[in-house]
């Protein structure tokens, strides 16, 4: 099997090539670039405090897969590159530029002199080499796996880290832009990974606190941070409280300032006077995935039928009350390469008698939806599926099974019609697209069993190729080819949504979920 | 007085089977439940080869006997095991959250006495009257309406309308722990008291009807003296039986409590463990809740013997 390699193109950046690239501007180190949003002179100390639904699970960030740990560990470990504000591309972080030479086989990063770990110790190229290295070494079960490409890390001077790839591959510094590589202490400062990741230490603005777990999860400020005057917050807390109704009311009446991912149903009424809500444009893809390997979806006609029957609009109206738009193609409004002309399928009732009437099932069928139990987004998607459907006479039947199980199903091709979703960790296509497209990428392109000998080879190809030009290009044919072939049906792009209180200010969520907090002040 | 309580070392005897089935039957149902602890690790990066990968890792490679053994196994020498979930000693984490819930049960069942025992001596006063009435079908509304939604209730009242307590959470000191758990207890001591009230109210009257209480009349008693020498303690001893067994229903009723008041308990390290699929920790859980129950019946019991000097426990019952 071929392991997911994630193409992570620093877009804009890569045209040039061998350019070394300026240091990050506007906003804190920490995070996005450049978001200002909201003025006013910050406000030194304050404890902020987020209510999300479930704790962290761990802080190791070469094995941890869930949003709210990875959320909280990036205010603490920060790798050599991030993320820029539209998500759309990098820039240097604790790495002051990089060379490429002409062969594009090897990268050397000039790191940034005097950046101190919050124990006070100077990080060095050897911290980088060891923290790259040990994402690589847990691939099997961690993220290391998009560090495929990389041949070899070496250190030959305190700031100069050189990479040797196997293979060109333009999307390197992307890579190196995911948490998992994040740079910590050589040898875990000493200690072995398990206690490292009880306490760990990184360059962010924040340190380690206190976490009682299933209670509150506590970072306070890194007094040796290295850009001066951050953070602004003295402290933040991560409360857990599982019900959306209660973080709402802790939101409303001042025991919380943020409520992470209110649900749409009740993100209206979160907002008041003292609470502004918010959405932020997210990478986020609903989608209905069609098992090829069960009959009649292995029929493009079918596929495309089914696109053309779904009012998209309608779903964005029940399920997101008019936050999202519908969606058009493989790729997120808010991902390097999407193609906003994408001829993705909509609703169309000629096109889908006239699908209808080419497929094997001309005169309708029965079959069933699998949707996650405990998601009244899903079940409402899935109820206007069903009515849209009917008229064709394809009688759908909603399964539900609880996450974990539908995830299983989905997983062993358990199913015949499923509602899923995808958010991008990196500012690049190819994680999804090796995901969605390439049965190779491991899981039989995105559990549809999808193969098109076409999509394959532009993914590839895309993949490996560094001049940004010619990967659009191949992108924009890529996601051509999908819209056609239809092997989801894509459904809606839906914004992050937030409570914040209006006394946090310059709060900002970069279009891959992460909220970075060195900006964020609380005003008294 | 001793000799009535020579049942107590047999009955803790009685609940290590008991324990020994609960484990049982909780480890089947947990692996029978499809899903597995690796993909929900995983998550959307969960391919089938990095799910066997990780479950390899994780020893769930192994067969489902073989796996109870190493439960059984570890659990003889004092080790619940790793939680999956959090890479951490689940011994740690139910020590964390046990002082929690048994501190809302007991909170609870403080308040379920306090709304219930004035309440049934007050219809019980006045049997067939305006207030016996009241009393017997106001509470049965607490009865009637979802945990949940009375939690919510009392939040928009008490928290967000009046402020006078936190909207959820647990607090930091003791004092701290008692005001933010006021409003959990008081939801789960309104779903319990109509049966406190009704069973304490229907005891009283009969107290209230027999000769010995006639008698104390007779002597001069009444008042406070006959009521809590005379009638309370005669009529608080079938009720000790119903709270006994109510407690049970305390605990799975924080299941849904803990999750509304964001209260860290052992309920909601139960439902986010089985969501996660934390087989551990969900054994563990179980484990501890089985063992609780069996440790209040037993206290019960000694209660019961020691309210009533007619119960002996240690007799057989010829029939």
């Amino acid at each position: 099997m071929k392991r997911k390699v994630l193409s992570l193109t620093t877009v804009g950046a890569l045209a040039v090539g061998s350019v070394a690239l300026s240091a990050c501007s506007g906003g804190a180190a920490g995070g996005a670039s450049g978001a200002q949003t909201d003025g006013g002179t910050p406000v030194k100390g304050g404890n902020l405090v987020v209510a999300r639904a479930q704790d962290a699970k761990s802080m190791n960030n070469i094995l941890t897969f869930d949003n709210t740990s990875i959320f909280t560990f990036e205010q603490m470990l920060q790798p050599l590159f991030t993320v820029t504000a539209d998500g759309k591309g990098t820039t240097p972080l604790l790495a002051k530029g990089y060379t490429i030479s002409a062969d594009k086989m090897t990268y050397t990063i000039n790191l940034k002199p005097g950046i101190k770990f919050s124990s006070g110790t100077e990080m060095t190229s050897a911290d980088v080499k060891f923290s790259i290295d040990q994402d690589t070494k847990y691939a099997s079960t961690g993220w290391g796996y998009i560090n495929g490409a990389i041949k070899q890390v070496s250190a030959p001077s305190k700031y100069v880290v050189v990479v040797k790839l196997k293979h060109p591959w333009a999307p390197l510094i992307a890579d190196l832009a995911l948490f998992s590589n994040a740079v910590v202490p050589n040898n875990y400062g000493g200690k072995t990974m398990d206690a490292f990741y009880q306490a760990p230490v990184g360059t962010g603005p924040f340190k380690w606190g206190e976490w009682k777990r299933g209670q509150y999860l506590k970072l306070v400020a890194n007094p040796n941070y290295w850009q001066t005057g951050y953070p602004h917050l003295q402290s933040v807390t991560f409360n857990v409280v599982p019900d959306s109704n209660t973080r709402k009311l802790q939101v409303q009446g001042g025991q919380a300032d943020i409520d992470e991912y209110p649900d749409w149903s009740t993100f209206q009424s979160v907002g008041s006077s003292a609470v502004n809500a918010k959405t932020f444009p997210s990478t986020e893809l609903d989608y209905v995935a069609f098992n090829e390997a069960k009959k009649p979806f292995q029929d493009v006609h079918v596929r495309r039928a089914i696109s053309a029957m779904i009012d998209r609009q309608s779903i964005v109206k029940a399920v997101l009350f008019n936050h999202g738009t519908a969606a058009n193609s493989l790729l997120m409004p808010g991902v390097p390469f999407y193609q906003k002309s994408t001829p993705g399928i909509t609703k169309d009732a000629a096109l889908a008698k006239k699908e209808m009437s080419l497929s094997s099932v001309p005169n309708g069928f029965s079959t069933s939806l699998l949707i996650p139990s405990g998601d009244a987004s899903k079940l409402t998607t899935a109820q206007i599926i069903q009515s849209d459907l009917k008229p064709y006479n394809i009688n759908v039947t909603i399964k539900q099974l609880d996450p974990t199980a539908n995830h299983n199903a989905q997983q062993n091709m358990q199913y015949e019609m499923g509602l899923s979703a995808w958010t991008m960790d990196i500012p690049d296509p190819d994680e999804w697209t090796s995901f969605a497209v390439d049965p190779a990428g491991g899981a039989k392109s995105a559990y549809t069993n999808y193969s098109s000998a076409t999509a394959i080879k532009l993914n590839r190809e895309a993949e490996q190729t560094v001049d940004p030009t010619k990967r659009a290009a191949l992108y924009n044919q890529l996601q051509n080819v999908t819209a056609h072939d239809a092997p989801l049906a894509f459904l809606y792009y839906a914004p992050f949504a937030y409570g914040v209180s209006s006394n946090v200010h310059k709060f900002q969520v970069t279009p891959l979920g992460n909220y970075p907090l060195a900006d964020v002040w609380k005003s008294k | 007085m001793l000799g009535r309580l020579k049942f107590v070392p047999m009955r803790i005897l009685q609940a290590v089977p008991v324990a020994f089935g609960v484990t049982v039957v909780v480890f089947l149902l947990v692996h029978l439940i499809p899903g597995n602890p690796a993909e929900s690790i995983l998550g959307a990066q969960a391919t089938p080869a990095r799910v066997a990968a990780l479950s390899k890792q994780m020893g769930l490679d192994e067969s489902l006997p073989q796996q109870y053994l190493h439960f059984l196994s570890n659990l003889a020498h004092g080790n619940l095991g790793q939680s999956y979930t959090y890479q951490t000693s689940v011994l740690s984490l139910v020590l964390q959250r046990v002082p929690v819930t048994l501190t809302l049960v007991l909170y609870s069942v403080v308040l379920m006495l306090i709304i219930s025992v004035p309440l049934s001596a007050w219809a019980a006063s006045r049997p067939g009257g305006a207030r016996d009435h009241a009393v017997r079908v106001v509470p049965l509304v607490g009865l009637g309406m979802p945990q949940f939604w009375v939690g919510v209730m009392l939040l928009l009242v008490f928290a967000v309308g009046f402020k006078w307590f936190p909207v959820g959470g647990y607090g930091q000191t003791f004092s701290q722990h008692l005001w933010y758990l006021f409003l959990p207890a008081l939801t789960l001591a309104i779903s319990v008291s109509p049966v406190i009230i009704r069973s304490l109210r229907s005891s009283m009257l009969n107290v209230l009807e027999s000769d010995y209480v006639a008698t104390a009349r007779s002597k001069g008693a009444g008042g406070w003296s006959l009521f809590s020498g005379h009638v309370l303690r005669n009529a608080v001893i079938p009720a000790v039986s119903i709270v006994g067994v109510n407690v049970g229903y305390l605990v799975g009723g924080t299941l849904v409590i803990e999750q509304v008041f964001a209260i860290p308990g052992l309920g909601s390290l139960l439902i986010g463990s089985i969501q996660a699929r934390d087989f551990p920790s969900v054994q563990a859980v179980a484990l501890f809740v089985a063992v609780f129950v069996v440790v209040v019946g037993v206290l019960t019991d000694i209660v019961y013997t020691l309210l009533d000097p007619r119960v002996d426990l240690t007799r057989r019952i010829e029939v």
